[in-house]
């Protein structure tokens, strides 16, 4: 057991912290539209992948750095200390759809897509939900027809995240109807610009537009496109889920961190509405305790954090213990935002006003997805329950 | 950076859980408790001196192992987990803090030391090498040779001797005798200034060590009795009321269990701000094991509610240690006081 990182651990930081000074964009530079957005990030990610800082643990044949979790974990904290920009829109390529293929792809699929995925040069989207099929993902209805060298798709899928920019989509459709319902899917790589595809942004209640409802009419796609064999896609699926859950949101968990100091800082300068005198929140004895309480469990969250990549570093498989993570980084996101809201006060209900580097009031509403996107708390609580405990169905 | 056990970690953690299923089970320890104390501590005491528990931390010119505060946690998870009686923790830290043939007596086991910190209804007056003592709810007085007394700012050694009376007194938690004591005695500085709050620090960490061993047992007699109790024609683990109650447990449990393991390392390699980690720890260490006693409870329904169930053991014993060495209102005070400074 051992808290310190290797002298080559070291350098690599030093490292990764000199570059990031040198050449991180400003985040405000990033805009809000989401192609706008689209296009820095792949320029960023562009420069990261130039300079060698892509992919950190991804295998060099792909691009990558062909370093180990932990150092990769030490780019995100870099990351997260430089305040660098994350690349948001292509977090479902570098994220889930990348490391999905790499498990599960073809060679033709991993050649052709991985090096474009990890350059920034095309975005992904995740094309798993349907309106009918939400948590009980087995439940999904868009079918594809085999026909000759195509599957022919029909049917819709709904919260697409940068559906509207995307050109590629890990996409599962129902190859055989008549099989059971985990035994007929197929998880496939659609081209958004396929014929026959509409694509409809959703406005979030954050006010912004970050997700999709794509339709498919009989839209053609070749049967090379699919990943793992036809009728076994729930099981490419769960991969893909794995490292949504396993390793996708530790450079989120990283920047919490960051997002708490803010925190302090905030409540350090915001005089207290409640209070008579005016005096800042820091000074308030509600406010305070609950203040030491998230940074101790961000704290925790971090210890948490290093422990699973530990555990990964022997057994080489992101642990199942993702999940216990994940679902107390999710809720301990929004204890942390809630909080920034009570020492704010009522000048959040203003909305036309600058709203500052954290972007608190927005970031309140945002997180509110974390406890529903890539499985909802309840779900994240079964996952538990069954899969790591072991209770009953 | 490696927060895992190694492999001979694991084997230290082996050799304390059969150790105690045999000579410190909780049914043992149970019948302790109904006041059957004939078999007494000592044999047990000995034999823990014998395979070295005392003294895993200790130099092996020192009579010791030679390994460190990390394995003295896994020892402490193992007792928290079996709600092990006896003065352990007081005698590991003598151990530390003594020298010569006192410290080669708490090392075999025959110089038991009862862990005391001073409350404010206590009398504790030193003066000239010799203490007029008045304290109550000391722990596993009747077993001990000696008290290691720590007053919030120094700590002391006071050996048995005549002029000791003891009381049992009936205590919330069976499993932690305690008594009143009063004493007329020599008494000894062993540790003061940085080296008494660095005892103090370990002192904390070894018990937040202790209930983490607690908080992970309350996860796991909650998913054996979910699976095996029916209702409804199911198991009860099956519904999601008791189901996601399970899976907050094992979240709480994760999160005491990574911050102990932290802290434990940070005070080992005497990193800077190991007090606070050790603060951090303590304070959601006590969350976990009180939110988990409770839950234990009530996943185990009217069963739940017994003497004979175990579960209201950890309830009560995550009490005493939300007590130890600050509860939690005190923790998040420190942290306070850090974040204002
Ligand atoms: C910001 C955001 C981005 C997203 N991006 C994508 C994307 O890119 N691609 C994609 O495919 N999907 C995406 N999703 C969809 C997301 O995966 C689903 O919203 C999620 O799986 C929940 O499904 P649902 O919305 O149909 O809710 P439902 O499944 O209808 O759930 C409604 C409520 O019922 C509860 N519930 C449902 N089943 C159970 C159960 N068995 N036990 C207990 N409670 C239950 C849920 O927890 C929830 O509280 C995104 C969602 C959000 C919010």
């Amino acid at each position: 057991m051992d808290l310190t990182f290797s002298p080559e651990e070291e350098a690599f930081r030093r490292e990764a912290r000199a570059w990031l000074e040198a050449n991180k964009p400003a985040a405000d530079e990033r805009g809000e539209e989401p192609r706008q957005r689209a296009e820095f990030d792949r320029r960023w990610q562009r420069a990261m992948f130039d300079a060698g800082w892509a992919g950190i643990n991804w295998p060099t044949e792909y691009g990558g750095r062909g370093a180990s979790l932990m150092e990769q974990v030490i780019w995100y904290e870099e990351f997260a200390r430089a305040k660098a920009p994350e690349p948001t829109t292509l977090f479902v390529g570098l994220k889930h759809g990348g490391p999905t293929l790499m498990a599960c792809g073809s060679d033709e699929q991993k050649s052709f897509h991985l090096p474009k995925i990890l350059s920034g040069e095309v975005v992904w989207c995740q094309g798993f939900s349907e309106p009918g099929a939400g948590s009980d993902l087995a439940g999904l209805q868009t079918r594809a027809v085999i026909d000759g060298d195509d599957l022919v798709v029909s049917g819709q899928k709904i919260w697409t995240s940068f559906g509207d920019i995307a050109q590629y989509q890990e996409l599962l459709v129902r190859t055989d109807p008549e099989a059971p319902r985990h035994k007929g899917i197929s998880w496939v790589i659609c081209p958004m610009d396929a014929k026959g595809m509409e694509i409809r942004p959703i406005r979030t209640m954050a006010g912004h537009e970050e997700f999709c409802e794509v339709f498919y009419d009989e839209v053609r796609i070749p049967r090379a496109n699919v990943v793992g064999a036809i009728n076994d896609g729930w099981k490419v699926a769960m991969s893909t889920l794995s490292f949504e859950r396993g390793t996708a949101f530790l450079s989120e968990q990283v920047r919490l961190a960051q997002l708490v100091d803010a925190l302090v800082e905030l409540a350090r300068e915001t005089p207290l509405e409640s209070s008579p005198q005016r005096q800042v929140a820091l000074e308030d004895e509600h406010i305070a305790r609950r203040l030491a309480q998230c940074t101790a469990e961000v704290e925790a969250l971090r210890a948490m954090t290093y422990r699973s990549v530990s555990r990964t570093a022997r057994t080489g498989m992101p642990s199942a213990e993702g999940s216990l993570i994940r679902l107390f980084f999710s809720e301990l996101q929004q204890r942390v935002c809630r909080l920034a809201m009570d020492i704010l006060g009522s000048r959040i209900l203003r909305w036309d006003v600058p709203r500052g580097e954290w972007d608190w009031v927005f970031h309140y509403l945002l997180v509110f997805s974390s406890t529903i996107a890539a499985g909802t708390k309840e779900i994240q609580r079964n996952i538990i329950g069954e899969r790591i405990l072991g209770l009953p169905r | 950076m490696d927060l895992m056990q190694s492999q001979e970690q694991d084997a230290i953690q082996e050799t304390v859980r059969s150790f105690l299923g045999k000579q410190l089970s909780l049914e043992k320890t149970r019948r302790w408790a109904e006041g059957d104390a004939a078999e007494g501590l000592d044999d047990v005491w000995r034999e823990a001196g014998s395979l070295g528990f005392f003294a895993l931390a200790l130099e092996e010119t020192a009579g010791g192992s030679g390994f460190s505060l990390t394995e003295e946690m896994i020892l402490f998870n193992e007792l928290g987990r079996s709600l092990a009686p006896g003065p352990w923790l007081g005698s590991v830290l003598a151990a530390r803090v003594l020298g010569g043939a006192e410290r080669a007596a708490v090392v075999d086991g025959s110089l038991p030391c009862a862990l005391v910190t001073i409350r404010d209804a206590d009398r504790f007056e030193v003066e000239g090498g010799r203490v007029r003592a008045q304290l109550s709810q000391v722990a596993d007085a009747a077993s001990a040779r000696a008290l290691l007394v720590y007053d919030a700012a120094d700590w002391y050694l006071v050996r048995r001797d005549a002029s000791w009376e003891i009381a049992s007194q009936r205590s919330l938690d069976p499993t932690r005798v305690l008594s009143s004591l009063t004493c007329d005695s020599e008494c000894a500085v062993v540790a003061r200034g940085e080296s008494a709050r660095s005892l103090a620090l370990t002192a904390t960490i070894l018990s937040c060590a202790e209930a983490v061993g607690g908080i992970e047992r309350t996860v796991e007699m909650s998913v054996e009795y979910g699976k095996v109790r029916e209702q409804f024609g199911q198991p009860i683990g099956s519904f999601q009321a008791v189901k996601h109650r399970c899976a907050d447990m094992a979240v709480r449990a994760e999160v005491a269990r990574s911050a102990t393991i932290y802290a434990t390392i940070a005070l080992r390699d005497g990193v800077a701000n190991a007090a606070h980690h050790v603060a951090v720890a303590k304070l959601l260490c006590a969350d976990a094991y009180l939110q988990n006693g409770a839950d234990n409870i009530q996943n185990h329904g009217g069963m739940g509610f017994t003497w004979e169930c175990d579960a209201h053991l950890y309830m009560k014993r995550a009490h005493g240690f939300d007590h130890a060495f600050g509860p939690r209102a005190t923790q998040l005070e420190a942290l306070v006081a850090e974040l204002r400074a």
